[in-house]
């Protein structure tokens, strides 16, 4: 429909034209509503989900909440483990939910982000924690570009098999090469985190550094979101040949968010070296390569929330079942199938549509985080 | 030259368990579309259910080995029917990643059943050697390369002579018309499913003894084998088998002389070549089926 007039929509909805405009106020009320805001239809859908907002008040809940609820050592490890892991997911958002490209490296970019900021701020003349988390993301986001530039023509399974390549070398690589990593691939003795001067050395103190960092990452994606790039990511995605003869650079959207993506897996990485002051190739193992790609999956492929809900099964489904741990990933296939069977797009997605069916029409529009646009 | 024949040798038996993984997913990919992640998984399954039939029930080879593979096509029938069979009509995607589910739950269930320790599986025909020219080649590499030629023709054999390798082909060609025909789609999915784990569990029996068995076994060698499907072309089975003697013995040779530390990643370094240069593989995946 076309947006009318402010001055005609003001007129057509006074009462003393009533008589002159019985069309109009037969007409459906979203056209009413339109008429009242004439905005509402001209602002593409996307800029009615409120972002910033949910963004806002998800970093504030998990700040209440999270600080009150985790009080012993072990749930504040999973805390910051559950925010940490959510930057890693929703990078991979980025290249597999939005570009659509099947990577199977984003916990090599991890392990090569952690080692990196492990390296730069080595010894006593190492730079500070910043410059290395900085370096991690730089230094990832330019091997994802060199990686995604030479593979850039492979599709589905060989992107993920030749991105699986570069996973397995890296691995390889980073246990042998003891002048960069360390011993047998290990590195140790990493400085805690310090911004500004001030140190974060527990768990407690570093979950602020966690959630902050993970709320500008969500502010990242979010202006992802409502840019063209999501549209251009998604055209290029569901039909690439269609979408480049429309004028989509199909393969420098896809590189750039593989880059975008794998800078955020190379800042999970440096988080969680300075976080535990070691890292090692066996945090990084085949486990979590499956485990980022459940989260996603479990979470849900079509919403930038996804992740964060994937990370929060992913990091506290073991500890549910802590009576039975060992069979925890026998649970995690089997909720995977299930996820796949029943809720095909995901929790985020399983709760939007709940939601639709509940709240009234009117609410949702109003941002409700996770509303449909 | 000692350790040029070894070598060889090792390159020529790797090179037999790489074609049979790699024809293993193959078979199933050409009947039924599905890249199936879980063949990995279903290596070190094998491998763990021949060490439980030989060694923890005490069979003789023979049988154990047998039980070992009926067992695995049994499983494969059960993976077609729990992770295929109800999402037939949804998108490749989401079949591969119910494979992967599978492989999940065969991972967990693996480590609840075995535990961490790696296992091992005595060789059946003996820990010795066949001296060549100075050079030792175990007599398990020998079993491998005659176990796996046998195999890899049985195999062709299948798909050239009987009623179910035509279907296959035909399903692999045109699925539609294929169906339209009468080719009965549920049971020869069931079916590859089967003899896709069953080949899958071979690989894990033949490999088993030649190291130790652990959880990440299988993976591994799925993945070079996939090097090896992509080199040889995804399409043919005979591209396939050279492609895993030539990705078998680059390994082993090049890994040999070459940073020798550093053999463990030659097949990831030809696999991203090849897909760098080649990005649909060397032959066009839509077009490859039959």
């Amino acid at each position: 429909m076309t947006p009318r007039e402010p001055a005609a929509a003001q007129a057509a909805t006074t009462p003393d034209n009533a008589n002159k405009t019985d069309k109009t106020n037969t007409s459906e009320t979203s056209e009413n509503q339109v008429l009242r805001d004439p905005l509402r239809a001209v602002r593409p859908p996307d800029y009615r989900r409120h972002h910033f907002l949910a963004i806002a008040a998800f970093v504030v809940l998990v700040a209440l909440i999270a600080p009150q609820a985790a009080t012993s050592r072990s749930s504040q490890f999973l805390v910051n483990l559950w925010l940490v892991y959510s930057i890693a997911a929703l990078g991979f958002y980025l290249v597999f939910g939005l570009a659509g490209r099947f990577a199977f490296c984003q916990t090599f970019m991890m392990a090569f982000g952690g080692y990196t900021s492990a390296w730069i701020t080595r010894g006593e003349d190492g730079q500070p924690f910043w410059v290395g988390a900085a370096a991690a993301m730089l230094v990832t986001a330019l091997v994802a570009g060199v990686v995604g530039a030479l593979v850039r023509k492979a599709q589905h399974f060989y992107f993920a098999i030749a991105t699986f390549a570069v996973t397995q070398v890296g691995m390889v690589v980073f246990q042998r090469a003891d002048g960069f990593t360390g011993p047998h691939g290990q590195a140790v003795g990493i400085d805690p985190p310090q911004l500004f001067g001030y140190e974060f050395v527990k768990d407690g103190q570093v979950f602020w550094l966690f959630l902050g960092t993970l709320g500008l990452c969500l502010l990242l994606t979010a202006c992802i979101e409502r840019s063209p790039m999501r549209r251009e990511a998604l055209a290029a995605r569901d039909n690439g040949l269609v979408a480049g003869l429309s004028g989509v650079a199909v393969q420098r959207v896809q590189l750039v968010l593989f880059m975008l993506g794998s800078a955020l897996g190379g800042l999970a990485g440096s988080l969680i070296g300075h976080w535990q002051g070691v890292i090692g190739t066996e945090s990084f193992h085949i486990d979590l390569a499956i485990g980022i790609f459940l989260m996603l999956l479990l979470g849900g492929i079509t919403s930038m929330w996804g992740p964060l809900i994937g990370a929060a099964v992913f990091v506290g489904l073991p500890r549910v079942l802590s009576g039975i741990e060992e069979y925890s990933s026998i649970v995690y296939g089997l909720m995977l199938l299930a996820v796949v069977l029943l809720l095909p797009n995901g929790i985020a997605e399983a709760v939007r549509r709940f939601a639709d069916r509940v709240v009234p029409d009117r609410l949702m529009r109003k941002g409700v985080p996770f509303a449909r646009s | 030259m000692d350790k040029f024949i070894a070598l060889t040798a090792g390159g020529i038996a790797l090179g037999a368990v790489l074609a049979l993984v790699a024809l293993g997913f193959l078979v199933l990919y050409k009947a039924t579309g599905v890249i199936n992640f879980a063949h990995g998984d279903l290596i070190t399954l094998g491998a763990y259910i021949g060490v439980w039939t030989v060694a923890d029930l005490g069979l003789p080879t023979i049988p154990g080995y047998v039980l070992t593979i009926v067992l695995m096509g049994l499983i494969g029938v059960l993976i077609e029917r729990v992770a295929h069979a109800p999402l037939r009509k949804r998108p490749a995607m989401v079949v591969v990643i119910a494979t992967l589910a599978a492989a999940i739950v065969i991972r967990g269930f693996i480590s609840v059943w075995q535990g961490a320790t790696p296992r091992a599986l005595d060789s059946p025909v003996g820990g010795g050697v066949l001296r060549v020219g100075g050079a030792n080649i175990a007599y398990q590499r020998i079993l491998i390369l005659i176990v796996g030629a046998i195999a890899v023709i049985a195999l062709l054999m299948v798909f050239q002579r009987t009623a179910f390798g035509r279907q296959v082909r035909a399903l692999a060609a045109d699925p539609e018309t294929a169906q339209l025909m009468g080719v009965r789609t549920k049971y020869v999915a069931m079916a590859a499913f089967a003899l896709s784990a069953m080949l899958a569990g071979l690989a894990g029996l033949l490999v088993a003894p030649l190291g130790a068995v652990e959880l990440n076994f299988g993976f591994g060698l799925m993945i070079t084998a996939f090097a090896a499907a992509v080199l040889g072309g995804f399409g043919s089975l005979g591209g396939v088998v050279a492609g895993a003697m030539v990705i078998g013995i680059v390994q082993q040779l090049v890994g040999g002389y070459v940073l020798p530390e550093y053999a463990a990643t030659y097949p990831a370094i030809v696999l991203f070549i090849v897909i760098a240069l080649r990005p649909q593989g060397l032959f066009d995946l839509a077009r490859s089926r039959l």
